[in-house]
């Protein structure tokens, strides 16, 4: 046994530069296109024609630009979507924590095949479904503007629909750790289950629902496919569909401004993830979190 | 204590919710029933009395904690899911949109042509009995007529006033308009007619001259089929669509409208060639760049996992780095990677001084596609590899050093396969991923290159999901049906693949 712990630290002891090495190549593959977008977001051509990854002339023009030129409304991008991710990730895990309560808790007749439907139903994207989506709210909007298609309303609908797939799915293994023992107490204490939901299970929860909102804040922020089909108008796109449309086929032109939109809005949410990293990893290794 | 709370305040919120969505739905159903939209009022009716139901029963306590989840699952998911089945055995594209009846109508409406005869009319405007009216001269008999939208009147000459040029310029009942009426006269004009018989008409041409039109198509009694009046070539309904001429299947008429036709969608992606071409090449490409990218993220990740298994000097900085690719928003990183390969502009050219297009060569972008693949998802698969390290029992490589296993052996013969068990729900759940990665294909290359000159429709990196994308929203042609028909065939693949991976996992008996 000694023995074998001896020979394993011989072994390894002499190996450790190739894991230095190993590490300092992926880390200039990993930085790579970060450096380049910061240098050319602080330069003041854009300057990707310089050859040199420092920017030369070091100014903040493309930064400025985005709030004052009209052709690029950046900050009602921006705007969108931190209203649209926020009011989808507040509503999609109240009806996710609702759901997932009942799932967990409650034990009523189809419940198991409703779980196994839901797990299937939940694995297709929606964004299969794309044509029928654009031409149900196409209809849908000639009755109520509101929600048609162009509109954050009804492209909050369609994200909405998604919410019991995946916010209720990872809510409920959340609420299988708490002990069935409080329940129980409660219930001896003549509580109702709407009482034991709102009084006991959502303040013990509170923690992993703000986790969870903002793992589906960050996801509605990636979101493309279903923005760019909804937000055809330039001022009610959210910035995946703003900095696409300025930057797709014309990079020369826009590409200063461009970087400097994509080092605003990377910024809060890389921090936002590398805080919420603990809770990513192990959700991530439990199953599936961010895309 | 008691940590239970008197609930009159809890159930006069409830009331007042459900009221308020009450009030809200009653109206939601009020103006679709204006607009005659009888499917959308009926679903919120059943939402409408579901919710009261549910919420002012006793009994359904699961019910009420599944509501709203359930009606916007079934709504904005399973309806479109089934909406897109049935969209995909139409014949449903540019020029077969509308329904049959719609189609027939405009058929009608476009097809005016000016009277064999060539008739044409002096016309003064004005109002006859209080309707707008015309007074019409044959330019050719100078016969005189009072026409309205309902029927043309011939005048026995003398019961009308004419001019020197024997034009009808006032008559009994016919009130001439004013030179404002005249300036204001466009506005009914446009779309006036005397109708002459079923197929003929007088038709206004400017505000003074009017001519005799008649319908190009006469339709025969069924609407089944119908014939060109000045060519005579007659035109059959073709079951899928269109009216095709009778003798020449190639002359179709538009607009068509959308025929159901079960296996069009289906049988075309495999049989004709102009579909099944593409259709071919884009799903080996998607299925290879799926499964190519997940086996390079998984051994990169998996490599740098077990290199950073030890405690070496700066992990916690290495792992920072490492796993930023992951932190970034991926719509954003691609976008940048599509700018830093740019052929033209992109930082690489520049950089190393090259003039490379990656991105307008077939294989080049298929390589890039992959090489921003992998940096977007080698972190992931560090993490899952390193959480898959970390499960592996210890005393098994103990064991097998003792039974004389080299190092290399315990990696590849014991530790590998276990890792592979371990992770291989995950892997398959990659696979769907990048089977489906719209935002990769279409923010970095659109699908591209596409040799649109020699009549391609996919482009070289197009993945089916983008495919579909381009052949329902593409610029010149969209074809709804035939996109819905890949949908419904990737909904099938990416299903029985999660099906099998869940069989393989069990999840569905634990639950």
């Amino acid at each position: 046994m000694s023995n074998a712990v001896a020979k394993k630290q011989q072994v390894r002891t002499p190996s450790n530069a190739w894991r230095h090495i190993f590490a300092w190549v992926l880390m200039v593959f990993a930085i790579f296109p970060i450096v380049v977008v910061l240098s050319s977001s602080l330069s003041k051509t854009g300057a990707l024609s310089t050859g040199s990854l420092w920017p030369t002339n070091i100014s903040f023009t493309n930064y400025t630009m985005l709030f004052t030129n009209p052709t690029i409304p950046f900050g009602l991008w921006l705007v969108n979507t931190v209203v649209i991710a926020a009011v989808n990730a507040v509503l999609s895990v109240l009806v996710g924590v609702f759901a997932a309560y009942a799932f967990s808790r409650l034990r009523y007749r189809g419940r198991k095949q409703s779980l196994q439907a839901l797990f299937l139903i939940q694995v297709f994207p929606s964004f299969l479904a794309l044509a029928a989506i654009y031409v149900i709210f196409e209809r849908l909007g000639k009755l109520y503007p509101i929600v048609g298609l162009g509109s954050l309303g009804g492209l909050l609908l369609v994200y909405l629909g998604g919410s019991m797939g995946s916010s209720a799915w990872l809510l409920k293994g959340f609420l299988d750790t708490i002990p069935m023992e409080l329940d129980e107490a409660a219930k001896i204490d003549g509580a109702s289950p709407s009482q034991i939901f709102w009084q006991i299970f959502l303040p013990l929860t509170t923690p992993i629902l703000v986790v969870t909102t903002l793992l589906s804040f960050i996801g509605t922020f990636n979101e493309f496919i279903l923005a760019s089909l909804f937000l055809q108008d330039v001022n009610t796109r959210t910035v995946a569909v703003g900095l696409q449309s300025f930057v797709g086929g014309t990079f020369g032109a826009n590409w200063g401004p461009f970087a400097a939109g994509s080092v605003i809005a990377a910024i809060p949410l890389v921090a936002l993830f590398l805080s919420l990293q603990k809770y990513i990893v192990s959700g991530v290794t439990a199953g599936s979190v961010k895309g | 204590m008691n940590l239970i709370k008197p609930s009159a305040i809890s159930a006069v919120l409830k009331v007042m919710s459900l009221a308020l969505a009450t009030a809200l739905l009653v109206w939601m159903i009020y103006t679709a029933i204006l607009a005659s939209d009888f499917i959308i009022a009926g679903v919120l009716l059943i939402i409408l009395i579901g919710a009261n139901w549910v919420y002012f029963s006793k009994k359904a306590v699961a019910s009420k904690f599944l509501f709203p989840g359930t009606v916007l699952l079934v709504i904005f998911v399973i309806v479109p899911i089934i909406y897109t089945a049935w969209m995909s055995v139409y014949n449903y594209k540019t020029g077969n949109e509308i329904t049959k009846d719609q189609a027939i109508t405009q058929l009608k409406l476009v097809g005016l042509v000016p009277d064999a005869a060539g008739t044409t009319y002096d016309m003064v405007l004005g109002k006859a009995h209080g309707q707008n009216a015309v007074l019409l001269t044959d330019q050719a008999t100078h016969q005189a007529f009072l026409g309205d939208a309902n029927k043309l009147t011939p005048l026995q000459p003398g019961s009308y006033t004419m001019d020197k040029l024997q034009k009808a310029i006032a008559a009994p009942g016919f009130t001439v308009a004013s030179a404002t009426d005249i300036a204001a006269s466009n506005t009914w004009l446009s779309t006036f007619t005397v109708p002459v018989s079923n197929v003929r008409f007088v038709s206004p041409q400017g505000s003074d001259v009017a001519a005799l039109m008649h319908e190009k198509f006469k339709f025969n009694a069924g609407l089944t089929q119908l014939q060109d009046t000045a060519s005579g070539v007659v035109y059959v309904d073709n079951g899928n669509g269109n009216f095709v001429a009778k003798n020449d299947a190639t002359k179709v008429l538009f607009p068509g409208w959308r025929q159901l036709n079960p296996a069009e969608n289906y049988i075309g992606l495999l049989t004709n060639p102009k579909l099944s071409g593409p259709f071919v090449g884009v799903f080996i490409w998607t299925i290879s760049f799926a499964f190519i990218s997940v086996l390079m993220m998984w051994a990169l990740g998996l490599t740098l996992a077990i290199a950073m298994d030890k405690k070496i000097k700066f992990r916690g900085f290495y792992r920072a780095i490492l796993i930023l690719p992951y932190a970034m928003p991926s719509f954003m990183s691609i976008l940048i990677w599509a700018g830093i390969f740019n052929g033209d502009y992109g930082a690489l050219n520049n950089l190393l001084g090259l003039h490379v297009q990656w991105l307008n060569d077939a294989w080049l972008a298929k390589g890039v596609i992959l090489l921003v693949n992998l940096w977007l998802g080698f972190p992931y698969f560090y993490l899952i590899s390193t959480g898959a390290l970390q499960a592996l029992p210890t005393d098994i490589e103990e064991a097998a050093e003792i039974d004389g296993a080299t190092g290399s052996q315990i990696f590849w013969r014991i530790k590998l396969p276990l890792i592979f068990q371990i992770l291989s729900p995950l892997l398959i759940g990659s696979f769907a991923f990048n089977f489906n990665n719209f935002n990769l294909i279409y923010l970095l290359t659109k699908g591209g290159p596409t040799d649109v000159l020699n009549g391609q429709t996919a482009g070289a990196t197009d993945i089916l999901i983008t495919y579909a994308y381009k052949t329902a929203f593409g610029s010149n042609q969209q074809n709804l049906g035939l996109a819905c028909a890949i949908s419904v065939i990737m909904f099938v693949i990416v299903g029985a693949l999660s099906m099998w991976s869940l069989k393989r996992s069990r999840v569905l008996e634990e639950m």
